[in-house]
C-alpha cells in the first residue's frame, strides 16, 4: 500500500499500526479495516478483511486436515511437538526483547512476574488478570514508574 | 450451542486482545483445555504448532481452535468473532483516537500495557510448552529455540524446523 499504490506515506502507516496498538482485537484485523475504511469505505474495509485473512485461512486448514490424516504416525507427532516447543521459544524469546525497555525498572518487572504467575501457574481468567494489570499499569505509568 | 460458547468467547477475547493474539495464546488453552475439556493440552500444542508454522497472521490459531472443537463451522465462528468485535469498535473510535494522538494518555496507556503483555506472552511460552508434567526434552527445546531467536538472525522458520528435528530425535 506504501511503497506500490502510494495511498499513504510510510509515516502515516507507522502511525495507524502505532494507533491498532492501543486499541484491543489483532493488529490484522484492525489495520485492514480502518486502512480499508479509509479509502474505499465499507466495502474496502470488508475487501481488506477477508483480502488479508483468505488465502492464508485456506492454508492454515488445508495444513492441519492435511496433518490429521497422519498424526497418529509416532515420528511425525513427536516432529510437531518438537515443532510446538520451538514455538513457545519463540513467544519466549519475544518476551525477552519486549521486556528488554522494562529490564532497569523494578515496578515494571514486578508486574510482568505477578502476570506470569497469575497466567501461567495460576491459571486464573484473563478477565480478572487484565483489569488489575491494567489499573496497576496506569498507576505506574502516573508515577513514571513503568 | 458450541457454536454460541465458541462465538461468545472469542468474541470477548476480541477485546481483551493488546499486543497482538500472542498474548491471548493462555486465555484461549486455559478456556478450550482446562475449563471445558473440549481438547488436550497436547492437542492444542499441536494446533499451535500448525498454525506457527503456516504462512499468514497469528490470529489463524482461533481458527485452528474453532475447527477442532466444532468443525468448519467453528473455524469460522472463531475466527470472526476474534476479529469483529475489536474491528467494528476500531471502524468507530479510530478517527476520535486519530484526533488525539498527541495526549500524553496514550503513551501512559502503551507503558501500562508493555508489562502486562511482556508477562502474558511469557506465560504462552511457559503454557504451551508445559502440556502435562514438566519434560525436560520440551523445555530443553523451548529454551534452545529462544535462545537462538534472541541471540541470532535466523529466520523464526529454521528454529521450528531445527525444534521439529529435535523433537523427531528426542520424543
Amino acid at each position: 500500500m506504501v511503497e506500490e499504490r502510494r495511498w499513504l506515506t510510510p509515516a502515516d502507516f507507522t502511525e495507524t499500526i502505532g494507533l491498532c496498538q492501543v486499541l484491543p482485537g489483532p493488529n490484522i484485523g484492525n489495520a485492514s479495516i480502518v486502512l480499508g475504511k479509509r479509502w474505499f469505505g465499507l466495502r474496502g474495509a470488508i475487501v481488506a478483511f477477508l483480502g488479508l485473512m483468505g488465502l492464508p485461512y485456506c492454508w492454515v486448514l488445508a495444513i492441519a486436515l492435511l496433518y490429521t490424516e497422519f498424526s497418529s504416525i509416532r515420528i511425525i507427532h513427536s516432529i510437531v511437538t518438537g515443532v510446538g516447543a520451538a514455538g513457545a521459544g519463540l513467544f519466549l524469546a519475544t518476551a525477552v526483547k519486549l521486556g528488554r525497555p522494562l529490564a532497569r525498572k523494578p515496578a515494571a518487572l514486578a508486574l510482568v512476574a505477578a502476570c506470569f504467575v497469575a497466567v501461567a501457574l495460576g491459571r486464573i481468567s484473563l478477565l480478572v488478570v487484565m483489569p488489575v494489570a491494567i489499573a496497576l499499569g496506569i498507576l505506574a505509568a502516573r508515577k513514571e514508574l513503568v | 450451542m458450541i457454536l454460541a460458547k465458541l462465538a461468545a468467547f472469542f468474541g470477548v477475547l476480541s477485546f481483551l486482545t493488546f499486543g497482538g493474539v500472542s498474548s491471548v495464546i493462555p486465555e484461549m488453552q486455559r478456556y478450550v483445555v482446562e475449563q471445558n475439556g473440549w481438547i488436550t493440552a497436547g492437542d492444542f500444542m499441536q494446533l499451535f504448532a500448525v498454525a506457527q508454522s503456516a504462512p499468514g497472521p497469528n490470529v489463524l490459531i482461533s481458527s485452528l481452535v474453532g475447527w477442532r472443537v466444532a468443525g468448519f463451522a467453528g473455524s469460522l465462528v472463531a475466527l470472526g468473532a476474534i476479529c469483529l468485535p475489536a474491528g467494528i469498535l476500531a471502524w468507530w473510535v479510530f478517527e476520535l483516537l486519530d484526533r488525539y494522538r498527541d495526549s500524553p494518555w496514550r503513551g501512559i496507556l502503551q507503558r501500562a500495557l508493555a508489562p502486562l503483555v511482556v508477562g502474558l506472552i511469557g506465560a504462552g511460552g511457559y503454557i504451551i510448552a508445559t502440556p502435562g508434567a514438566p519434560d525436560w526434552r520440551l523445555w530443553l527445546i523451548a529454551v534452545a529455540s529462544a535462545a537462538g531467536m534472541v541471540a541470532t538472525k535466523l529466520n523464526p522458520l529454521w528454529i521450528m524446523a531445527a525444534g521439529g528435528l529435535a523433537g523427531g530425535l528426542l520424543l
